[in-house]
């Protein structure tokens, strides 16, 4: 019964990869309202120099990179943006591989979360042609266009000067990016897209994941920001909205070829203290390197990604990693960063964090404090889930029953 | 639970333990004077009575006036003072290595803080020490600096202490060194308990999670007398909230979670050079016990030490989780 | 119009077998498109490299035909499914 619905797809070499963030730029076309990155700017750019030095530090210490498998992930910013660097810095990174006998050249992948807005220019062409087997590529498009609009809108000359454009100024992205969906999912038909629910998309939940279906993407990542935007009653309003979206994808039977990230089995449980106390963010097992040439745990210790707190430096190109500022992250587990009400609940399981979200919320330097700005989110989400999986269960129970007694039915009159 | 109030008399009061004051390194919000302000005095000594806190008094080189004493005096406290003013000391902090031979230090209990390298160069005098005190405490100033290469070194200086140890220990004097005996006598952990067992209280009125931290930032505080204590995120300086020491039995390892935030960033996590050195005086305290059995010396209250085959339990971490 | 069946299995071992071996056919391919002649020396080793690849590539399949006796049919191939190690026989 299970084989008609179609779930998210694993990551690749998903818990055996590292994966290794390149900060390509600090700048973006678009200015989203939810964006986390605090600090974006047109200034830091990374250098060729920069970004091959962090390759030979990296590739020359084999030794403290044992994973087999690496992703090396482009960032911005809008990754794109940089696509000559991006390329130099693929080529570079092949040939080293394979020069020095790097076991990583058996097992890499080139990772991309881009706007969009570029995919079809010739220069981004010329490089998916030329890496195609080994892409990633994901395009954020957060749904229909008035859901789109509302957040990710183009960047205009006053914001690097602090001046936000009037209400009527703001121009959505919407038309440029949809228009590079077909050439995207035919050159990567399993792709995926990646949607940020803040507060004021709440009420444009299904009908964006509805569209981006017909859009023809078939698996829908989505979640709600971490940070603390929630306001009073959004969680109603979220349940409602997953309520609807659920009965959609039931209804329409869309479950057997699309997937939504909201939806999944097994979230919504108590967890054992003991058992199940894994961290869930992978801070620290990654690695991202900036235009300075800094290495962090994962890009949201960068500071432009913070908004509170010094970024949390964990070495630089030239002296490599200092292991005991990845101490932190590699200790870390759920219970002893959670408060009690986290470790006791009974729909603790699926319920997610980021390392860097609670470093920026935390009271004092540290990763040991879980920020739990999402927990009403979480629990409306549960609650629909349940329902979610509840009404499909059913429906494919009476299904299979109904051809159980179509096919006993003609037992009978074969007799 | 809270149970010790540090008073930190002057701003230039003796340092005890791995930081190093600063007096004059920021700008004291008393101007000029350098001393606690009496009311801040009488103040904090309300609040640790009100609070049930046993009080540490830390003292400055210079004498204190004579109202100070008087104020002192009317409550029941421990005295920690640098030798120029070792009457009456409680516990006498060892500025200088010259200082080692006076008389005061006779039957004292004492701190000396010293790099390994200082060590190294003043054993002499530190075994003369162990022939005189009761207690000796090493404070090492250079943990920031240890390096993987440097292992061997300490365990050399260290089989050196005790073998100067067991001297001493022939002629009937149980004498006490922190880096060898605290483990024969510990079964649990016995950390500084910065900001969970103690605070505190710096001559500008504010507390800190021990005198490091005023002395690193005096703007890191937590809390003031005026406003009330708080110490943010308590429940990480707590043993069970430090993934990597609550399985360890390093048990006399103070678990510095200033070094902690200096060196990890983390006040719950221990940095490698703290971990390694603290096993090296683990396991060579085991050694020490097997040399007091072999030669017949008893020290009441002694535990077995199990061996172990690593020096930082970082490395056994994916076991124990 | 594909036709697609799955006609047996290999060990999580022989999959990642194959799947290095297909990973690295990738890579040298990539790699081709970017070193010329020029750079003699690894020029040189890639050449040998996508040669010997292919041969091991090649042998894998032999062996593991042989070892399973998949069932086949002209003009089909088998495809191998590296996260449920499932062998498939493709006809397009």
């Amino acid at each position: 019964m299970k084989e008609m619905i179609k779930e998210n797809t694993i990551l690749w070499k998903d818990g055996t990869s590292k994966s290794i963030t390149f900060i390509v730029t600090k700048d973006c076309q678009l200015a989203c309202k939810y964006c986390y990155l605090v600090g974006k700017n047109t200034q830091e750019r990374m250098s060729w120099e920069e970004a091959k030095e962090a390759i030979d530090y990296i590739l020359g210490h084999e030794e403290e990179f044992q994973e087999e498998s690496v992703i090396w992930d482009f960032i911005g910013g809008e990754p794109f943006l940089e696509i000559d660097l991006i390329d130099k810095i693929c080529d570079y990174l092949k040939t080293e591989m394979y020069r020095r006998n790097h076991h990583w050249f058996n097992s890499y992948r080139f990772s991309f979360s881009t706007n969009g807005i570029n995919y079809h220019t010739e220069k981004v062409q010329r490089f998916i042609e030329k890496n195609h087997n080994h892409l990633s590529i994901g395009i954020t498009i957060d749904g229909t266009q008035r859901k789109h609009d509302l957040n990710r809108i183009w960047k205009t000359p006053g914001m690097e000067e602090g001046i936000q454009p009037k209400p009527e100024e703001e121009q959505g992205s919407y038309k440029d990016v949809v228009r590079n969906i077909p050439l995207w999912l035919e050159q990567f038909p399993g792709a995926g897209t990646k949607v940020t629910i803040s507060s004021a998309d709440i009420p444009y939940i299904k009908e964006s994941v509805l569209h981006l279906y017909s859009l023809g993407i078939k698996e829908v990542n989505i979640n709600c920001v971490f940070e603390a935007v929630w306001h009073e009653g959004d969680d109603r309003l979220f349940e409602q909205q997953l309520t609807e979206l659920a009965d959609a994808i039931i209804d329409g039977r869309l479950y057997e070829e699309y997937a939504c990230s909201f939806f999944q089995e097994h979230i919504g449980k108590p967890m054992d203290h003991e058992h199940d106390n894994q961290n869930w963010c992978g801070a620290g097992m990654m690695l991202a390197v900036d235009a300075a040439g800094m290495f962090y745990p994962c890009t949201r210790f960068a500071q432009y990604s913070l908004r509170s707190k010094p970024a949390w430096i964990i070495g630089n190109v030239h002296d490599g990693i200092d292991k005991n500022k990845l101490r932190p992250f590699l200790t870390l587990d759920r219970c002893t960063q959670s408060i009690e009400e986290c470790i006791n609940c009974e729909v603790a399981s699926g319920c997610a964090w980021c390392q860097g979200e609670n470093y920026d919320a935390a009271d004092t330097h540290t990763v040991y404090q879980r920020a739990t700005a999402i927990c009403k989110m979480h629990k409306a989400r549960v609650r629909a889930n349940n329902y979610y999986w509840n009404k499909l269960f059913r429906k494919l129970e009476l299904q299979d029953y109904e051809e159980q007694k179509r096919k006993s039915n003609h037992k009978t009159c074969d007799l | 639970m809270l149970q010790y109030l540090i008073i930190l008399l002057d701003n230039r009061s003796v340092s005890y333990c791995h930081y190093r004051p600063h007096p004059l390194s920021f700008p004291s919000p008393m101007g000029e004077g350098v001393l606690i302000p009496l009311e801040v005095l009488k103040a904090g000594i309300v609040f640790a009575m009100k609070e049930n806190l046993n009080i540490q008094f830390v003292y400055p080189e210079e004498a204190l006036p004579v109202e100070y004493t008087e104020v002192i005096e009317s409550i029941d406290h421990t005295k920690i003072k640098p030798m120029a003013q070792a009457e009456e000391a409680d516990v006498l902090v060892l500025t200088e290595w010259q200082t080692t031979d006076v008389e005061s230090v006779q039957n004292a209990t004492c701190i000396i803080s010293a790099s390994r390298q200082e060590l190294k160069a003043n054993i002499e005098r530190v075994k003369s020490l162990l022939n005189k005190v009761a207690r000796l405490n090493i404070v090492l100033t250079d943990i920031e600096a240890f390096r993987d290469e440097e292992i061997g070194g300490y365990q050399t200086l260290l089989e050196t202490l005790s073998d100067a140890l067991i001297e001493v220990f022939k002629t009937g004097r149980m004498v006490q060194l922190n880096l060898l005996t605290d483990r024969l006598l510990l079964t649990q952990m016995n950390n500084c308990g910065a900001g969970d067992t103690t605070v505190t209280l710096a001559p500008n009125g504010k507390f800190y999670l021990c005198p490091a931290f005023y002395y690193d930032d005096p703007s890191q505080n937590a809390g003031s007398l005026a406003d009330g204590l708080n110490i943010k995120n308590r429940q990480l300086l707590r043993l069970n909230h430090a993934p990597i020491c609550r399985h360890c039995d390093a048990y006399q390892c103070k678990r510095c979670i200033w070094l902690n935030s200096y060196l990890t960033l983390d006040a719950n996590t221990p940095s490698h050079q703290q971990c390694v050195i603290a096993h090296i005086e683990r396991n060579a305290s085991r050694d020490l016990l097997a040399k007091m059995e072999a030669k017949g010396l008893h020290m009441s209250n002694t535990h077995e030490i199990p061996e172990i085959n690593y020096l930082d339990p970082f490395n056994n971490y994916q076991q124990w989780k | 119009m594909e036709i697609r069946k799955t006609v047996g299995k290999v060990t999580p071992e022989e999959r990642t077998e194959i799947q290095t071996l297909f990973e690295r056919k990738n890579g040298l391919m990539e790699l081709a498109k970017i070193i010329n002649a020029d750079n003699t020396e690894l020029y040189e080793k890639l050449v040998k490299d996508m040669g010997e690849t292919s041969t091991k590539f090649q042998a894998w399949w032999d062996a593991m035909a042989k070892k399973y006796q998949w069932e086949s049919v002209e003009g089909g191939n088998w495809e191998i499914n590296f996260e449920t190690c499932d062998i498939s026989l493709v006809v397009k």
